[in-house]
């Protein structure tokens, strides 16, 4: 298996992309560790799942927007553990709102939890990382280029997380470590749900050029490829995983 | 003072609401607090008693008093353990 032995952090990996993620890299033989903030029994399932595919599981509780207990988080996988292979930066979270109406809290807690927490964590796991190399994905979606009704603050949080890929791809390349963004248009999942109920967009749960929406899985493949060795001369860049929408903005889908 | 005054205090100063409005029959929707008001109560009540309060148990407060008075029994249990 090609992530064997490996050990690697997926943040909210309790449910959405994140769960698809972590049991992707299970599914290759690594060791996942399950961080998540607000819902312990999904991430214990996720656990679970993972265990029974051979491998093992840890699941770690932290608001990754809290440098506290994000310090609290890396301090245990210091201790227990000693080193880190695949740091996958995945939470994620927002308020919908206009841009006229994006108040000092809205934006410190959408920018602290989708665009700091991916500089903090990468600067701990990077030290987890020396003289072993290892592979950084952080989660983006098309939101960070293109616009979304009332998804300003979120995508706006996903381009300075896609810029800090870039600025860590080359300043971590010497040392082994591989880095790159995952850029996801609408995902079938909850977070989705709460979009659409919030306003955020429409329903777009229609036919990509591809013919489906994307789905969880369909990141995963990504985020798996870019940990494997054979991704390795891909250094900075953001894949993105759409069924072909952005590249086609003028075909009316479904 | 007491766990449901310090409920309060945490809920008024993250709301920007006086804590004299906050009754034990309110409600966050009283308050006009939206989603990221609430998450955010909830986290630094958490952090407040070093407790988890689920999402899944979020959903269930029909009003202040059953948030308190959740707040109150897993203080308690925590001090027994």
């Amino acid at each position: 298996m090609p992530l064997e032995g490996k050990l690697a952090l997926v943040t909210g990996s309790g449910r959405g992309i994140g769960r698809a993620i972590a049991l992707k890299l299970a599914s290759q033989g690594s060791d996942i560790i399950v961080n998540f903030f607000r819902r312990r029994e999904a991430a214990e399932k996720t656990a679970k799942d993972i265990e029974a595919l051979g491998v093992k599981a840890e699941v770690i509780r932290a608001n990754v927007g809290d440098p506290a207990k994000l310090d609290e988080m890396f301090d245990t996988i210091a201790t227990k553990f000693g080193h880190l292979d695949i740091l996958i930066s995945n939470a994620a979270s927002g308020v919908g709102r206009a841009v006229l109406d994006v108040d000092i809290k809205a934006w410190d807690w959408t920018m602290n939890i989708n665009a700091r927490a991916f500089l903090l964590c990468a600067q701990r796991a990077a030290k987890l990382m020396e003289g072993r190399g290892g592979k950084i994905v952080s989660i983006s979606s098309l939101g960070s280029s293109f616009v979304w009704p009332t998804y300003a603050v979120v995508g706006v949080s996903k381009a300075a997380l896609e810029s800090l890929t870039r600025y860590l791809a080359i300043e971590l390349a010497p040392k082994n470590i591989c880095v790159n963004a995952v850029a996801a248009s609408a995902v079938e999942t909850e977070a989705l749900k709460f979009y659409i109920k919030e306003g955020l967009m429409s329903d777009t749960r229609q036919a990509t050029p591809a013919g489906r929406m994307v789905t969880p899985e369909d990141v995963a493949n990504a985020v798996a490829f870019l940990c494997s060795e054979e991704a390795l001369m891909i250094r900075g860049q953001t894949i993105i995983v759409d069924g072909g929408t952005s590249v086609a903005p003028f075909t009316a889908a479904g | 003072m007491s766990v449901e005054e310090e409920v309060k205090e945490i809920v008024a100063r993250i709301v920007h609401v006086d804590k004299s409005v906050l009754t034990r029959e309110g409600t966050f929707k009283d308050i006009k607090a939206d989603s990221l008001d609430i998450v955010q109560a909830m986290v630094a009540v958490e952090d407040k008693f070093d407790i988890e309060i689920s999402d899944e148990e979020a959903q269930k407060f029909q009003n202040f008093g059953d948030f308190i008075d959740y707040v109150e029994s897993h203080v308690t249990e925590k001090e027994k353990a």
